[in-house]
């Protein structure tokens, strides 16, 4: 008997169950839009964490505000009742997370290989460095003793002054 | 064995210094320093100064009345991070957030702004708010009805006797990457801090008065 009731409401009310589908898409749609922000999220943070240029870092954070703007809004659109704009507004949201994770660990490669190539530089440069200095030292020891050793040869004995004439 | 001059002695020893100098140097160089991380939130009054946070200066909300406050957060965590400021509304009776056991306010949510912050940005906007409509059941009065920078938000759940001392509580949240959620307050390591803010208001009219 209640199935038959059941039957006959939604048979009464198509629009009631295509709705409730509909409503299930966009709820759907937005969970996974939360999901690919979240991605995105850790994905520039890894890019971060080796050292990506605060410039190009700068870039993904402004596109994973808009992302969060369209989720923000897809959210809004669902509570009135829009749940086609809500679907389309999560499926953009997705678009650009999904943009930014790729954006992201390209950014993290190539900061990985600066980052690498930066430190192979920094530490090459101390055996150079090093070299340098032992060769400054060594030079300028040899230039000053050279120089000392002339000022005693061209040194001359004077007389002391006799006291008298001195007065 | 390999007999050195005075002079090659002296070059080695001082290559040898030179390296170990210039290798501390590399080190700090390319190692990036520890710093404090936190956040910092605030809410400046209508003339973006710690003053004037009521309309004459008199926290008795009137309905319709225009309450303009600047709402802002700053990020000094050394990296890019995921704020997001929850807005609350609570009485004398509902519980503060706890700074201890980092427990969030349990006072119902009216709105959140989210943004996702780059190290050492500032995130500043205006918090516009007025009560539209008030509702009254024997001495409780509770603001039924707020609009928040332009969005409509009902309340049925926060009620005080004759209206006196509502509060509005700004609560801290931030994406924790270990849970992949979002946490009230921030880890700094081991560490676990939490960030809020809260401002009385009384919500009489002078009828209720």
């Amino acid at each position: 008997m209640a199935m038959l009731g059941l039957m006959a409401f939604f048979c009464a009310m198509p629009g009631l169950g295509l709705y409730a589908s509909a409503l299930g898409r966009g709820t759907e749609a937005i969970d996974e839009a939360n999901v690919e922000f979240r991605r995105a999220i850790i994905a520039v943070r890894e890019a971060e964490a080796v050292g990506a240029s605060e410039d190009r870092l700068r870039i993904l954070v402004e596109k994973l505000n808009s992302a969060l703007w369209m989720i923000d809004r897809a959210d809004g659109l669902l509570l009135q009742g829009d749940v086609a704009g809500a679907s389309a507004q999560a499926e953009r949201g997705i678009e650009i997370s999904r943009k930014i994770v790729s954006d992201a660990v390209k950014l993290r490669d190539e900061s990985i290989q600066s980052t690498h190539y930066g430190r192979i530089f920094t530490f090459g440069l101390v055996p150079v460095a090093s070299l340098l200095v032992t060769a400054g030292a060594h030079f300028g020891w040899k230039w000053w003793r050279r120089r000392e050793i002339d000022r005693t040869m061209r040194m001359e004995i004077r007389g002391a002054k006799e006291p008298e004439e001195e007065s | 064995m390999l007999k050195l001059s005075e002079d090659g002695k002296r070059a080695v020893t001082i290559f040898i210094s030179a390296t170990i100098v210039f290798s501390t140097l590399a080190y700090v160089a390319v190692t990036p320093r520890p710093r404090e991380q936190f956040f910092q939130i605030y809410v400046l009054g209508e003339t973006r100064k710690v003053e004037r946070y009521y309309p004459n200066n008199n926290p008795n909300i009137l309905v319709g009345q225009v309450v303009r406050w600047h709402l802002g957060a700053t990020n000094f965590m050394g990296s890019v991070q995921y704020v997001v400021i929850k807005v609350k509304l609570g009485n004398s009776t509902i519980k503060a957030p706890d700074d201890v056991k980092y427990v969030p306010s349990p006072a119902p949510l009216l709105l959140q702004f989210k943004r996702v912050l780059v190290n050492n940005e500032t995130w500043e906007f205006p918090f516009v708010w007025v009560i539209r409509e008030i509702g009254v059941n024997g001495g409780m009065v509770n603001p039924a009805l707020l609009e928040i920078n332009g969005v409509g938000v009902r309340n049925s759940q926060v009620g005080a006797l004759k209206g006196y001392n509502f509060r509005v509580v700004f609560e801290l949240w931030t994406f924790d990457l270990e849970s992949e959620s979002l946490v009230f307050g921030w880890r700094t390591g081991a560490e676990r801090r939490v960030a809020w803010l809260q401002i009385w208001f009384n919500a009489t009219s002078p009828a209720i008065r």
